[in-house]
């Protein structure tokens, strides 16, 4: 390995590091809407964090703030040490940060589905033969390797959804932002996605899901819930479900979680059960 | 209602035709429109008809997807094709009535005038059915791109173009879903007389200007975030390049091109000898 | 009667192209008043072309074979379809994209005064509507309709459907999108409505576990056809659901696990069927 490369890592620099940010929308006549109030937080490389709330609640901005598609009134947000105020590294930062936005068909910008994919990559200026590399690389991660030379609109929209999570990974990016992903989506489609953003985990990738489902949210390592703008809760999902503010923040308990809440008079152990593979275990102990 | 609209659509398949360089098929298609206004003959609509039905083949399409664009136009063949037949005096009188007159060089100008436009949009259809928007786009692009010069933004102008072809059948999609959700309130679309049906677009285009813009706006984040503009120095992953094929081609259109002026120009009694021969006296 | 009677229905898309699918295939079956009926089936089953076809937004291809009554009005007589359309309500799915009018009260009434209605009558159904769905007529009536939260926008576009009155709601996968507790909101109105506005309710969604606590009836479609009809213990149980690829509800799946485990807590749908068989089980154990 190169020396050089070992001291410059720092293993104590988290990959995403928000400052003290906030941020507003101009609405109509002068108003703003402040999305962002003076919002800290910091996430290691590696994680799966679920970023949740009600609709309104800031998701949406944060997740454009980190890409660098808005930019902080005040505070200051660091991509693996770049600041996203930093113009001319701008670009560093989306290649870093890759964004799969709710509505499929909004974000395909070519009909073949391998061309879409080498969108990003051409952009970047990426050499020809990488970008066929890339491209494949990209397909085959999201198994969709057989449908590369078809048209994206005669797909479902689990695979949509795939096709567009090639073209952000065609960009090799450190973090991948699931905006909603999977809200218009079926069970199956819905399955689909999230079986790929944790195999993506798995391979070393942030990924940071904004998602309205809380089945969703169990699947994360950990939880972050904003509310009007600012942190509300942010925990492992087993500490956000036992927050008494939970409902404020727009959410509720998953389904599971909700039945073992009810089973705790029988001597369930609740607070142990986040999804339904725990539920189950949960029951079969008590009836034992 | 717009269920039927094919004009534009990619007929994704893998032919000859289908493989052609962009930039070769967009100047064989210019070749053909302007060839097309030279033909004069029955033989050369023969000629050229005979050329779209090899094109068709060699493509593979299914004749009805060709069929398809040509039925969109067919309200202002009709129009045009009766304004001719009735406005043009020329030559012995076939029908007269009242102050409508039917002339014999009427009918065949008016049948011509037919033949022009549907093998005009036939041609023009083969184009979008094996060329996808991207590679029109890029093919644009490359035969505009001496314009970079004198600072045309060749490249945008190239984006736009493709993102709008990719749009059409979204917005066909969301125009349909609209109007249903409406007509589901009562709205005369397809009930009523035709200045309740023209009121009744307000509620369809409203919502599809707005939802437009939104779509729009997502769109133009997720090609933001997708690093658009990032470098000018923008690669391509397929590189068209020249094959054997494209010569061959440019070789045949330009071959038709010659063999249509030559008919027009230097030997116009074959045309009109053979269209004699079969037609005989109708001419 | 019947609410709803279909008979044969059969339905083509793009016919005689490369493209043409057949989206129904000889569907039959009758609806009665008071049901709520859960519409399942993957995507691309049919459900779409099923419920457009309940208010004449898809025509019957096949007059002779097939045919839908709605009150005793056959839907292959031009005459009845704005009739029909009135008197089925149908939500489609994200229906905040179809507000048009600047005013929320405006947009609502587009409804009521496609049927004729007197302006008195109008404004009164408007104001009904709106307070059915929890809008506040002094508050939101005059608001544009584009500057309403999305929760909102989606009570402020059911509240355009239901100001007709309609005797059958139909609901496409209406909660789509929602954050939790905006769904639990939409929900409790689907309720609501069918006890004060509509009788009959049919709702598509994908969520087994809404269909399971909230449907009297379910239809489960594949491929164009029926292959369940019941109540939803008879369909969960059945085994079918698991056939056309789709998930039982949470409790049923749990039910089912324990029971291949060796504890059998009963057929559990519902959350609260699921504590009960629990209950059940644990006092077994004890006596």
């Amino acid at each position: 390995m190169d020396g050089r490369g070992v001291l410059c890592y720092n293993p104590l620099m988290p990959i995403i590091e928000v400052k003290n940010v906030s941020y507003s929308y101009p609405l109509r006549d002068g108003v703003r809407l402040k999305a962002i109030k003076n919002l800290s937080l910091s996430i290691e490389e590696g994680e799966y964090v679920a970023l949740v709330g009600m609709n309104g609640s800031g998701k949406s901005t944060l997740a454009k703030l980190l890409n660098g598609l808005f930019e902080p009134a005040s505070g200051d947000i660091l991509i693996d040490g770049i600041n996203t105020k930093d113009e001319k590294q701008i670009f560093e930062i989306r290649k870093r940060v890759g964004m799969v936005f709710q509505n499929p068909d909004n974000q395909t910008v070519a009909t073949i589905i391998e061309d879409d994919v080498a969108f990003g990559p051409e952009n970047i200026g990426v050499a020809r033969e990488e970008i066929v590399e890339r491209v494949d690389e990209a397909l085959r991660l999201v198994n969709m390797s057989e449908y590369r030379a078809r048209t994206a609109s005669k797909l479902s929209g689990g695979q949509k959804q795939r096709v567009a999570i090639a073209g952000v990974l065609a960009m090799r990016p450190k973090i991948i932002i699931f905006d909603e992903s999977t809200s218009m989506l079926d069970p199956i489609g819905r399955k689909e996605v999230m079986q790929v953003a944790k195999t993506l985990n798995e391979s070393g990738i942030t990924v940071i899901n904004i998602t309205h489902n809380m089945e969703e949210t169990a699947e994360a390592t950990r939880v972050i819930a904003l509310r009007h703008g600012r942190l509300a809760l942010d925990g492992t999902p087993k500490e956000v479900f036992a927050s008494s503010i939970l409902e404020d923040c727009g959410l509720k308990l998953p389904p599971a979680r909700q039945i073992a809440t009810e089973l705790k008079a029988f001597g369930l152990d609740a607070e142990d059960v986040i999804d339904e593979k725990g539920l189950e275990e949960g029951i079969c102990r008590l009836l034992k | 209602m717009f269920k039927d609209v094919s004009f534009g659509q990619y007929y994704p398949i893998n032919s000859p035709v289908h493989r052609l360089d962009a930039r070769v098929k967009l100047l064989s298609v210019i070749l053909f429109v302007v060839a097309i206004f030279f033909v004069k003959s029955y033989f050369g609509f023969m000629l050229t008809a005979a050329l779209i039905l090899f094109i068709i083949l060699l493509a593979r399409l299914p004749i009805v997807s060709v069929l398809k664009s040509v039925r969109g136009i067919l309200l202002i063949v009709l129009i045009t094709a009766i304004l001719n037949l009735f406005l043009i005096k020329d030559g012995e009188v076939l029908v007269q009535w009242e102050i409508f007159v039917i002339t014999k060089g009427g009918v065949h100008t008016t049948i011509k005038m037919v033949l022009r436009l549907v093998l005009l949009i036939s041609g023009v259809s083969l184009l979008s059915l094996t060329t996808t928007p991207v590679q029109l786009a890029d093919g644009i692009e490359s035969l505009m791109s001496p314009l970079k010069l004198i600072k045309v933004p060749v490249r945008d102008i190239a984006m736009v173009m493709s993102i709008a072809l990719r749009f059409i059948p979204t917005l066909f999609e969301e125009t349909v879903k609209i109007m249903n959700a409406q007509k589901a309130r009562g709205a005369s679309i397809d009930t009523g007389s035709i200045v309740q049906r023209v009121r009744s677009l307000v509620p369809v285009l409203i919502p599809l200007f707005v939802n437009s813009f939104r779509r729009a706006d997502e769109l133009a984040f997720a090609m933001d975030a997708r690093c658009y503009n990032a470098t000018d120095k923008r690669t391509k992953m397929k590189k068209a390049t020249l094959r054997f094929a494209d010569f061959v081609a440019a070789f045949l259109i330009l071959a038709f091109f010659a063999v249509i002026l030559l008919e027009r120009y230097y030997f116009p009694t074959v045309g009109i000898n053979i269209d004699a021969k079969i037609f005989g006296g109708l001419l | 009667m019947s609410v709803v009677e279909i008979k044969n229905l059969s339905f083509v898309y793009s016919k005689k192209t490369p493209y043409e699918t057949r989206a129904l295939d000889d569907v039959s079956l009758t609806i009665e008043e008071g049901e709520f009926v859960g519409i399942v089936g993957a995507t691309g089953s049919g459900k779409s072309t099923l419920i457009q076809h309940l208010n004449g937004l898809i025509r019957i291809q096949d007059k002779k074979r097939s045919s839908i009554t709605i009150n005793g009005m056959s839907l292959s007589d031009k005459k009845y379809l704005k009739k029909v359309r009135f008197d089925v309500g149908m939500v489609f799915q994200y229906p905040e994209y179809q507000l048009f009018e600047d005013t929320v009260a405006k947009d609502i009434a587009f409804g009521p005064k496609n049927m004729k209605l007197s302006k008195e009558e109008v404004d009164e159904r408007v104001k009904r509507a709106m307070e059915v769905v929890g809008l506040d007529y002094a508050t939101f009536a005059e608001r544009s309709p584009f500057d309403l939260s999305g929760g909102e926008k989606r009570r402020a576009a059911i509240a355009g459907v239901i100001a007709m009155q309609p005797q059958v709601l139909i609901l496409d996968e209406p909660v789509a999108g929602l954050d939790p507790v905006g769904r639990e909101e939409i929900l409790t109105l689907v309720q609501k409505l069918r006890r004060e506005v509509s009788k009959t309710v049919l709702m598509v969604s994908h969520n087994m576990d809404d269909i399971a606590r909230l449907a009297t009836r379910i239809i489960v479609l594949k491929d164009g056809r029926v292959v369940a009809d019941g109540t939803p213990k008879e369909v969960f149980i059945s085994g079918k659901i698991e056939e056309t690829g789709l998930e039982l509800p949470l409790a049923a799946r749990i039910a089912k696990n324990l029971k291949a485990r060796g504890f059998d807590i009963g057929d559990a749908i519902t959350p609260d069927e699921l504590v009960a068989g629990v209950r059940r089980a644990m006092e077994a154990k004890h006596v």
